[in-house]
């Protein structure tokens, strides 16, 4: 496993685009944003959150786009699977480098940014385990769209993926409203850090399947 | 008895044999229910206390939005019995139903939209029920594009078989929608226990709609999957005996 690891940590840092594209894709939207609108007019405190949420949405689906295909295209996944006999151990270190290196700092990010734009300093350390345990959820989701449409470009990615994501995005308003209104947050936390559990430990199962079926 | 009714009628040879006999009866059944229940609930039914006419469309849409969630359960069984048993002809049939799937569910939405505007005074708004049933009508819409974009169609089946059990996921949201959330769309108004908050003058024919419009989709169904079946097999034996 930590040959795994090691090695798409070295895979990842080489495809600079993969890393680097959806972080400073998010440091450009919530940029952007403020300066777009007439923040004089709006309470921006309120309403930043939704577009850090849409903005975590298009850069993780970014971010895990062409997860699979360059290893599936230079023959590299299916020399792994001769060498572990499965996917599961592989798929899971994937989706763990791509976490640890992308969805957290993009988390980290997204907490810097929404701190600057007016709300609470205390709230920090929440907005950042919510954002990061979205990303969690969300990469293992859109790897599943990617491992099932692999080298058929993105569209069939956001269209099979997209759907599953929704679900994440609900539950990430929920535990970002309970932030501001200051009760609950405990609950959704709970909530996310289980589903993150038993969806890290079941996707990558069927991720492995998908893949099996391309690799027929 | 039933593994050998099961091992026998998974055959799509067996399917395309008896669904010969069962098609006559279920489109007979399902239009004559249709017709019944329509002239019924728009003609006769009483006008109600608070919408008057306009309620009317609830003859078309509650039948739409229950067969539009039945049909993608259904797809997930068939999907689960492709994966674990490897059952051809249940790959066949979520390829089949996928597309009527998508257009009742289409139906159901734009069916809603009017419903909306003399009710809410809106065709849109992005509440649970209705936003979690535009993700089904768009993951119906990626099942098809992701079963049409593989040259090879066992491994397409696979796949689609695939994203059809994790995508029920959104079933039960979709029915909880209305308890979980503070949404637009009003609660459930009729329940199988028991306990329905609709005056039986436009109950029966409510239901009798929705057996009938249930039989017409089977028809329907029966119909796509027969031809897809005999387009898939085409180079088989039997088919050629059969056409």
């Amino acid at each position: 496993m930590l040959r795994l690891i090691k090695i798409e940590s070295s895979k990842l840092f080489y495809k600079l685009k993969s890393w680097l594209g959806p972080m400073l894709i998010m440091i450009l939207v919530l940029t952007a944003f403020p300066l777009s609108i007439d923040i004089s007019q709006f309470d921006l405190e309120k309403f930043y959150f939704s577009i850090i949420v849409v903005s975590l949405l298009m850069t993780s689906f970014l971010a895990t786009e062409g997860m699979f295909e360059e290893d599936f295209e230079d023959g590299s996944l299916e020399q792994e699977f001769l060498i572990e006999q499965d996917f599961y151990k592989v798929v899971l270190s994937k989706i763990f480098v791509y976490v640890c290196f992308i969805g957290v700092p993009i988390a980290l990010i997204g907490a810097i940014f929404s701190v600057a734009n007016g709300v609470a300093i205390e709230s920090f350390v929440s907005v950042f385990l919510s954002l990061s345990l979205s990303n969690l959820l969300l990469f293992n989701l859109f790897a599943f769209g990617n491992a099932l449409s692999i080298n058929k470009g993105a569209m069939l990615g956001v269209l099979t993926s997209l759907p599953l994501a929704l679900p994440v995005i609900i539950l990430l308003g929920t535990a970002i409203r309970s932030i501001q209104y200051g009760n609950g947050f405990l609950e959704i936390i709970s909530l996310m850090i289980g589903m993150g559990f038993l969806i890290s430990a079941i996707m990558p199962l069927i991720i492995s399947t998908a893949l099996k079926t391309h690799i027929d | 008895m039933i593994s050998a009714f099961i091992h026998k009628f998974s055959s799509p040879k067996s399917f395309v044999q008896i669904t010969k006999t069962l098609y006559p009866l279920f489109i007979f059944t399902g239009l004559s229910m249709l017709i019944i229940g329509w002239t019924w609930g728009l003609l006769f039914a009483p006008p109600d206390a608070v919408q008057g006419n306009s309620y009317r469309i609830i003859f078309l849409h509650v039948p739409a939005v229950i067969f539009a969630e039945l049909i993608y359960f259904f797809m997930a069984l068939c999907a689960l019995m492709h994966i674990v048993w490897r059952v051809r002809l249940a790959a066949y049939l979520i390829k089949s139903a996928a597309p009527i799937g998508a257009m009742i569910t289409f139906i159901g939405l734009f069916s809603g939209s009017i419903w909306g505007i003399p009710t809410w005074g809106t065709w849109w708004q992005w509440d649970a029920r209705i936003t979690s049933t535009l993700i089904l009508f768009i993951m119906y819409l990626g099942i098809l594009t992701l079963h049409g974009s593989f040259s090879n169609l066992e491994k397409s089946d696979r796949l689609m078989s695939i994203l059809v059990v994790i995508g029920v996921v959104n079933i039960p949201i979709i029915k909880k929608s209305v308890d979980w959330w503070s949404t637009l769309h009003q609660p459930a108004s009729i329940s199988v226990s028991g306990g329905s908050s609709i005056d039986p003058s436009m109950l029966y024919p409510l239901i009798i709609s929705v057996i009938g419009l249930g039989f017409t989709l089977i028809s329907l169904g029966i119909l796509t999957s027969r031809s897809y079946i005999l387009g898939r097999e085409k180079n088989k034996k039997w088919v050629l005996d059969h056409v």
